[in-house]
């Protein structure tokens, strides 16, 4: 390892409701793979953000190269050498590989793009790292982990020195991975510091010199990873915060009735013959990777997505689901990992989202009974201990967790007895992580029935009574939670199917 | 000024139609000081005329605007009801009262014409209102035989000018503020206004609550084309005759009057109120240029500029609020 390179002293980063960055120090070097871990909310990702001055720090200082910098977007960031490779790849689908690469600066052969040079000089990228891509292939032919590399090659093409991975490997395959791993020491030979950010513990120990372990927003520690054990990084990752109690065995009486069968469900890539049952009161853990299909399964059930075969038994009788009005109709409930486009209206105030789903209820004549949706509104945020202002507040001012509880309220309020919670804890900090567990926990007792899509591994152990796995669009296991281990579970979900 | 804005009758009336009010009493007291003679009732009378038809077109097009689309098809549909509508009158032998229906009926034709295109076709709204706007213009003209027509007086049994005025008395803007306060109703206080605002805001979270969004939407473009029914009889009551193959300059004052009130072209957010009174502003603006001297030429070029620094003033207002 050389010199450190970048240094971030004491950022900190409140957003309204969230203390986002906790006073964070983090460095790296030059010639190492430093990991940046956390579960998800832990603030990798802001704190990234800021560095590259995508956001504005509150405080503290940012030492490049000696000198204390301040970028002022991700142009300005790359123009320095410092480049993110980003989780979603951005890339113009139907143009060449070198045309993506040397977007926005061109070579130019008098006011002509001189595709030739560009060509050319991809191709030294790619042989500088040992890749073998076509400079004139068009970027959407290729598979994901070679767009991948593209990324990586346009990266280098900005004189890098220091690259950050984000979660570079959550869509690749394991031959994929390889690759990657081998351009990744390549850098390192050259003396480049890397940032790698990512989930997989077993990733970590393979690839990085160190890891730096941020919890909720506060910097936890670093350590060298040849002298740690994953124990010691899950320990500093999970902390001390006591969440509700994890489940030993599953809550859901022995003679539960079946309140929503799936049978041989195909829509698409995502979702090939899937099948299961759900039963009153259980909470259903959706486990498996990135990709997996879990989302593209929940959403053709719901009527979201359409769908090529299959049936669906709500309550023991055969339903037909074509369209999400239909699912509503059925009593079931979707509530997206990503609320902001899928979950909430933000223009719209509390009151008026809780009602959503169930307005037709609130009609006297032909108008809207205000006073009775703004008293339901209320009972909810009582219900649910909503902090906000009150029911006429416009949800956009609310946290993650508050706007979570909202979307819950929605479906409560139209008496769903079937939710399927997607990733329901993605984006929200802990404090309310663990309340919108017991409410889970809550409405189980009650007797919903709950289908819960996660990636967390600890939310599957913590919460469910029975685990689905899928891998590919497949369901590669099924475990109830006695027999339920990180390990099996892990296994199912990255289990090759032949 | 965070402090005016708090006041809690000035959020009543809202922060933007207070300013958008003061600016039309100012143009008007400054018009009223620039040319002579322009106050008085006569001005008044005739920007009203204007306001009229121009008005139930912007309380139209804020409906389809609300649920984050766009109409340029309303002036030339305007134009085409007001033909169909006074030809079947003038040549037709058809009655009056019927005439008036055929107006409000053709409307409601490219209304639904345009929504169920929008909604169930997913074409987008901006093409589907394009390529009606020309619809409209060639209808118009093979049912008239490109012949303009010419509605009938007062004397000679056009009794449908006392919808505009009688004696002095205006009953138009009478009607004009009846049907503004329904729209205004529609939109604040019934199931349809709720959801085209709300998937106007956020189209995919209002279906996945299981709304049936489509029809919501088409509803918009339904009730647009009932007003621009409605307005081709103002306009006709105002200047009596009509020509095929005109109506596009309306499009923009329309977009205009409803955007300076307050409708944000993103969706989500209208007001009916905001509408009116831009309407009014755009209204007294053309009798301005008129009394300053200028053409209509100028006209067209001013209320070009109004939509851009409208448009551009609610962009900025929603970059500042995220």
């Amino acid at each position: 390892m050389g010199e450190v390179i970048l240094e971030m002293k004491e950022i900190d980063k409140t957003f309204p409701g969230v203390h986002a960055l906790d006073h964070v120090n983090f460095e790296v070097r030059k010639g190492e793979v430093h990991a940046l871990m956390g579960e998800n909310g832990a603030g990798k990702s802001t704190l990234m953000k800021v560095l590259t001055g995508i956001y504005t720090k509150d405080s503290g200082s940012i030492i490049y190269e000696g000198k204390d910098i301040e970028f002022h977007g991700a142009r300005e960031a790359q123009d320095a050498g410092v480049v993110i490779v980003h989780q979603e790849l951005n890339m113009v689908g139907h143009l060449t590989v070198a045309q993506n690469i040397f977007i926005g600066r061109e070579f130019k052969k008098g006011i002509k793009i001189d595709d030739k040079k560009m060509n050319e000089e991809a191709k030294k990228l790619f042989d500088r790292l040992n890749i073998d891509i076509d400079p004139t292939a068009t970027m959407s032919d290729l598979t994901v982990g070679k767009q991948q590399m593209c990324e990586i090659a346009k990266a280098i093409s900005h004189e890098a020195k220091v690259i950050i991975f984000d979660e570079p490997s959550a869509a690749l395959t394991e031959s994929e991975i390889e690759d990657l791993f081998k351009i990744i020491r390549d850098l390192r030979e050259q003396q480049m510091a890397i940032v790698y950010i990512s989930h997989r513990m077993d990733e970590i120990k393979v690839i990085t010199d160190r890891v730096t372990v941020m919890r909720d927003g506060c910097y936890v520690g670093t350590l060298i990873t040849d002298e740690c054990t994953k124990d010691d990084i899950i320990n500093m990752m999970v902390g001390r915060v006591i969440y509700e109690e994890p489940k030993t065995k599953s809550m859901v009486a022995p003679d539960a009735p079946v309140v929503l069968k799936v049978e041989h469900l195909n829509a698409g890539k995502m979702v090939q013959d899937v099948s299961f049952e759900l039963r009153k009161g259980e909470i259903l853990g959706f486990s498996g990777l990135m990709g997996a299909g879990r989302t593209e399964t929940a959403r053709a059930i719901f009527g979201a997505d359409p769908k090529e075969s299959g049936d669906i038994y709500v309550n023991g009788e055969k339903v037909v689901i074509n369209s999400p009005q239909d699912a509503v109709k059925h009593g079931i409930g979707y509530l997206s990992e990503d609320r902001k486009r899928f979950g909430i209206v933000v223009q719209k105030s509390v009151a008026e989202n809780t009602t959503m789903a169930d307005l037709p209820n609130y009609i006297k004549g032909i108008f809207i009974n205000k006073k009775k949706e703004r008293e339901v509104a209320q009972k909810f945020v009582d219900s649910l201990n909503t902090k906000t202002p009150g029911v006429d507040q416009l949800v956009v001012n609310l946290s993650g967790g508050n706007q979570q509880k909202v979307v819950i309220a929605k479906w409560l309020c139209k008496n769903c007895d079937i939710l399927i919670f997607d990733e329901p804890t993605r984006g929200i900090d802990v404090g309310a992580k663990n309340e919108i567990y017991k409410l889970m926990n809550k409405l189980a007792a009650e007797g919903k029935s709950i289908i819960m899509i996660s990636s967390e591994m600890t939310e599957i152990l913590r919460m469910s009574d029975r685990v689905v796995v899928m891998c590919e669009g497949r369901k590669t296991g099924e475990i109830a939670i006695e027999e339920a281990t990180q390990e099996n579970i892990m296994n199912m979900a990255t289990r090759e199917i032949g | 000024m965070k402090k005016i804005k708090e006041n809690p009758i000035v959020k009543k009336l809202g922060f933007n139609r207070i300013v958008l009010t003061g600016v039309l009493i100012l143009m008007y007291v400054l018009l009223s000081l620039m040319v002579n003679n322009f106050a008085g009732l006569p001005r008044i009378m005739s920007a009203l005329n204007y306001a009229y038809f121009l008005g139930f077109l912007s309380l139209g097009v804020t409906f389809v605007i609300a649920t984050g689309g766009i109409d340029f098809s309303i002036g030339p549909v305007m134009f085409c009801c007001a033909l169909v509508a006074g030809y079947s009158l003038t040549s037709k032998g058809i009655p009056m009262l019927p005439s008036l229906l055929i107006s409000i009926v053709v409307g409601l034709i490219f209304g639904t014409w345009n929504g169920y295109l929008v909604a169930y076709w997913k074409v987008p709204p901006f093409i589907v209102s394009m390529a009606s706007m020309n619809m409209a213009k060639g209808i118009a003209s093979v049912f008239t035989k490109t012949q303009s027509v010419s509605w009938p007086q007062a004397a000679q049994g056009g009794w449908f000018r006392n919808l505009v005025k009688v004696g002095k008395f205006p009953v138009g803007l009478v009607v004009f503020l009846c049907v503004a306060v329904i729209c205004s109703i529609i939109l604040n206080h019934t199931k349809a206004g709720r959801y085209m605002l709300s998937l106007g805001s956020n189209r995919e979270a209002v279906r996945l609550s299981g709304v049936d969004i489509k029809k919501w939407e088409m509803l918009a473009y339904i009730l647009c084309g009932i007003l621009v029914g409605i307005a081709a009889i103002y306009y006709v009551g105002a200047y009596t005759t009509v020509q095929p193959g005109y109506g596009d300059q309306y499009n923009n004052e329309a977009i205009a009057g409803c955007v300076m009130g307050g409708t944000s072209m993103a969706g989500g957010l209208a007001s009916i109120g905001g509408t009116v009174i831009g309407v009014f502003i755009i209204a007294l603006l053309q009798e301005g240029i008129l009394a300053l001297g200028f053409t209509k030429d100028y006209q067209l070029i001013i209320t070009g500029l109004i939509v851009i620094v409208a448009v551009y003033a609610d962009v900025m207002a929603r970059r500042r609020k995220n």
